[in-house]
């Protein structure tokens, strides 16, 4: 009686068999577990127009990587919470991903009020948090976990300024910024401060709330002081307006801006009145490296519209995270997995949208080492017509 | 300068009024303090944008269909909301409450369909220079918010006082009850109030919109702020008081900015505020008494 | 079960302290309503309980109870001080009065950035406030509550809610009940504004403002005001709202706001009506026969 039996087959079958199993067998179980980021950010609320354009940037990069394979060959699988630009929201946020969706690492959130609240929970489950729209004070002093890439304004407001009088010969500037937004208050602390450093005097200082739909007041009377130009903190939705009826009332300087005026929409917001606007950001549209040619035709096929600096940033940012995440081999102790992540993040250097980009370690608030803030050159630019030019 | 800024305080007084003029109508008519009428304005200027854009009207036509679309807005919160509640008689915060439900339910859901991003009126819809006149800067919108504004005043003030129908809804003011049992429609009439009430909400979202280049799903809100100081100020339910308090309101801001700072401007305006309700609470300029329940 | 209890807490923490806060000030609304005023200022003395109390803390070094002490004392001076103008308004004016004093709080906060951070803030506040620390000022708060409800100050409240004039006829010091309702409320909305700073690291003066007040409002109206647990139901709505209706995504405040219009229209002396209940369990009894 013959029975026949795989160990009667040909050599060669045999191997290939075997071959053929294992490779099956590896390839599920690399492709079964796919690694979980969170991702908290405004997605309703007040903050939703940056925390949409961030998570749009976030999804975009993710979907080319895991196109390209994945991280070592698991996909990585976005967990997004809306945390509705409340601190509250993005204190549950994080809980929620956390400790029951046990992600391995975080992004966000968009405010640098919830981050103040929110990162020291991260910071204290040892949990890396990577923030790509806080800039404020306060953030990465709260401990070796706590990531950002996006450059603060101290770091930018004074090149911009710089940039701008030296090119536009600048001797004298009245500023004007909103004294009720976290945001463009603390932009007005990094000007006044960079305005002492260099020396600029200022002809007389005006403020203006969230809000706000008429400027009139305040500009006829920086007009009246005959300023070079003027200094402006203020988020796009005042500050369109502030430059339509600067040009109404005939005051026709330059306009030097902070982060929130770095956007393609002034030139549809402003229109007729947006020359003349200097800002400096570590990302523009104009910036016509590889890289960011590639994300913007990219992004705007994708979204129908345009990205921002909010998405440039937070593409750039997945990236990153991604380059640290090749090197970590994950063990399925997601402690440990998520120390090894904070371990391999600080050493990171990458290129992307926003140029070249590497971290720098920040200091707490007795000056000991403690959390990674962006170190990145910016770019100054100046509106002209329907663009941004960058001014060297 | 001077000037300047006195011009500025005008436009930006009326600008107030023109808000306010809506909400203190509900007040004074049907004895709410309507918190939906922030998201009522927003909604007339995101009306007139699509008017614009979608079906390429001209602005006068835009504005006529945010002032329907907003009226008929006003009107379903009359009858779906106000009036069953008016029924049973519940106390006066219960529809405050449900009108700030009703807003914020409004300003998300104009959020989830045209998104959270600031939006303008096409430059083309209106001319954006601005004339020299005797040495001020002055623009053609300017010009005709203050116009319309004086005019809706005139029109208001002379249908109260010199109308049977002034007269009717006056009495409905001094106590709804009484109105009833005088045969008035009181109704019908709170219908109407509604109606036209939210759609001068409506026009003035357009107005202001126009003016500022911003239009944004919560852009009521600061207005509905300075709204309630205006009627405050000026006499809750009272038109002309409104009006006036607006102007008031307008060239407080405007001369605080000029002449005290501008990080005074809101400190000053509230102060008068504050002042005006302890020395005299009926407003500045109010002459409506208290309703009589 | 431990493993899940624990891994609950630590997701669930924050809500459900901050339904504690919440209640608390839900319940200091109620304090001055069942006295037959719409105060519309404990979102700013909740502030200015955060304020003192975490300046205190963070810069001064002060341990808890003595800053809870100072949190407590200050919004209810500031009350005593404004109240002595503002309570002989009546109604809406009085409502509208509070509510732009609440602003004025705001735009002092802004102000006095040397002391109060200004538009950034105060960050780096020390986490102070245990799970007891809540339970125990809302049981607290609720006996006293319930203590003084059933008071001879409590059927003043109960009096001059009806008709102030006739309360007043009766012999009863109307102004004196009054600001003893406005303080008491006052001082019990800056407890809850102590623990949640302490709470939650950071706090800023856009917290304390009209949104504030709005929310807090609208817990104690839509809980109802005929019992003491209304509040805190309606505190525990709201708070837990957004966290249920997060499959709503983008569409979750239009849900939040048409579940205020619906309650209100539906169920209008709020959830918890004493009445409404045992007329459905009157209801259900008849159905089970």
């Amino acid at each position: 009686m013959e029975t026949k039996q795989v160990t009667d087959l040909p050599r060669f079958a045999r191997i290939s068999a075997i071959a053929l199993a294992a490779a099956v067998s590896l390839g599920t179980a690399q492709a079964a577990e796919p690694i979980k980021i969170g991702v908290a950010e405004a997605l309703s609320g007040g903050a939703a127009q940056y925390g949409i354009s961030i998570r749009n940037g976030f999804q975009m990069a993710a979907d080319e990587i895991n196109a390209a394979g994945g991280v070592n060959g698991s996909k990585i699988e976005l967990v997004i919470e809306d945390e509705q630009g409340k601190k509250e929201e993005a204190i549950n946020a994080f809980k929620k991903l956390i400790f029951q969706d046990k992600a391995l690492m975080l992004f966000g959130p968009t405010l640098s009020n919830s981050a103040q609240a929110a990162d020291p929970i991260a910071q204290a489950s040892k949990i890396v948090v990577f923030g790509t729209s806080n800039t404020a004070d306060g953030i990465t002093s709260i401990g070796d976990h706590v990531f950002r890439n996006s450059v603060t304004e101290a770091d930018v407001l004074p090149v911009t300024l710089r940039t701008a009088a030296k090119v536009a010969r600048i001797s004298k500037v009245a500023v004007l910024y909103g004294n009720d937004d976290v945001f463009t208050k603390s932009g007005y602390d990094n000007f006044r401060k960079a305005l002492d450093d260099q020396k600029m005097p200022v002809t007389t200082t005006e403020t203006f709330a969230k809000g706000d739909v008429d400027f009139k007041a305040q500009l006829t009377k920086i007009k009246a002081t005959n300023p070079d130009a003027i200094v402006l903190s203020a988020l796009l939705a005042e500050g369109a307006p502030i430059m339509v009826q600067a040009r109404q009332l005939g005051l026709n300087v330059p306009f030097i801006g902070g982060n929130g005026m770095n956007s393609v929409k002034v030139f549809d917001l402003a229109k007729g009145a947006s020359d003349g606007l200097w800002v400096g950001s570590p990302w523009s549209i104009e910036n016509r490296t590889p890289q960011n040619t590639s994300f913007i035709i990219a992004y705007t096929k994708k979204y129908s519209s345009p990205p921002d600096q909010f998405a440039a940033q937070a593409y750039d940012a997945m990236h990153i995270a991604t380059e640290a995440l090749k090197k970590v081999r994950l063990s399925g102790d997601l402690a440990k997995d998520r120390e090894a992540v904070q371990a391999a993040l600080p050493a990171v250097k990458w290129t992307g949208a926003t140029g070249p980009f590497a971290f720098r370690r920040a200091t707490d608030k007795a000056g000991k080492p403690a959390g990674y803030d962006a170190n990145q050159v910016p770019i100054v630019s100046t509106t002209r017509g329907k663009n941004y030019e960058i001014e060297k | 300068m001077l000037e300047q800024q006195l011009f500025n305080a005008l436009s930006l007084g009326c600008v107030y009024a023109l808000f306010a003029l809506g909400f203190t109508l509900i007040f004074g008519v049907l004895g709410v303090v309507n918190l939906s009428q922030g998201a009522v304005f927003m909604l007339g200027a995101y009306a007139a944008l699509t008017a614009i854009n979608q079906l390429h009207a001209p602005l006068w036509a835009a504005i006529a269909f945010a002032f329907a679309f907003s009226g008929l807005v006003g009107l379903l919160i009359d009858r779906l909301l106000l009036k069953p509640l008016r029924k049973r008689d519940a106390p006066h915060l219960i529809p405050m409450i449900a009108t700030i439900g009703l807003g914020l339910a409004m300003n998300s859901l104009v959020q989830g369909l045209f998104g959270a991003e600031n939006q303008r009126f096409p430059s083309e819809v209106l001319p954006q220079d601005s004339l020299q006149i005797a040495g001020i800067s002055v623009t053609v919108l300017e010009l005709g918010i203050i116009l319309v504004s004086f005019v809706l005043m005139t029109v208001l003030m002379l249908t109260l006082n010199r109308t049977q129908l002034g007269r009717a809804l006056r009495a409905i003011a001094e106590s709804p009850k009484a109105a009833r049992l005088l045969g008035i429609n009181v109704d019908g009439l709170f219908m109407l109030t509604s109606f036209v009430a939210a759609g001068l909400g409506g026009i003035a979202g357009v107005l202001i919109g126009l003016y500022s280049n911003a239009l944004f799903p919560l852009m009521g809100q600061p207005m509905l702020h300075k709204g309630i100081a205006v009627i405050i100020l000026g006499g809750m339910g009272d038109i002309r008081g409104a009006m006036l308090a607006g102007l008031f309101l307008g060239f407080a801001e405007v001369l605080s900015v000029a002449y005290i700072g501008s990080d005074m401007r809101d400190a000053v305006a509230f102060g008068l505020l504050f002042l005006v309700l302890l020395v005299r609470p009926k407003g500045l300029f109010g002459t409506v008494q208290e309703r009589k329940v | 079960m431990i493993e899940f209890l624990d891994n609950f807490w630590s997701v669930y923490s924050n809500l459900v302290l901050s339904l504690g806060t919440n209640a608390l000030l839900a319940l200091s609304i109620y304090l001055t309503l069942s006295c037959g005023m719409l105060a519309m200022a404990n979102a700013a003395f909740m502030g200015i309980g955060a304020y003192t109390s975490s300046i205190l803390t963070m810069n001064y070094g002060w341990p808890f109870p003595l800053a809870i002490a100072a949190g407590m004392a200050a919004p209810a001076l500031v009350a005593f001080i404004i109240g002595r103008p503002t309570l002989r308004l009546s109604g809406v004016y009085l409502a509208m009065a509070t509510l732009a004093f609440g602003e004025v709080v705001r735009l002092c906060i802004l102000r006095a950035e040397g002391l109060t951070g200004g538009a950034l803030g105060l960050n780096g506040i020390p986490q102070l406030t245990q799970w007891w620390h809540v339970l125990l000022a809302v049981v607290l708060v609720l006996f006293l509550l319930a203590r003084l409800r059933r008071s001879k100050i409590g059927r003043a409240f109960e009096a001059i809610k009806e008709d102030e004039t006739a309360a007043g006829l009766m012999g009863i010091d109307v102004n004196g009940h009054k600001m003893l309702a406005f303080a008491l409320g006052a001082a019990i909305a800056g407890l809850g504004g102590v623990l949640n700073a302490h709470l939650t690291f950071f706090i800023g003066p856009q917290e304390f403002g009209f949104d504030r007040g709005v929310e807090i409002l609208t817990m104690t109206i839509l809980g109802g005001i005929n019992s003491l647990f209304g509040p805190v139901i309606g505190a525990a709505i709201i708070t837990l709202l957004p966290e249920l209706l997060r499959s709503f995504k983008d569409y979750r405040a239009v849900a939040n706001g048409l579940i205020l219009v619906l309650i209100v229209l539906f169920l209008p002396k709020g959830l918890w009506n004493p009445a409404w209940m045992r007329k459905v369990a009157g209801l259900a009894k008849r159905g089970a026969k």
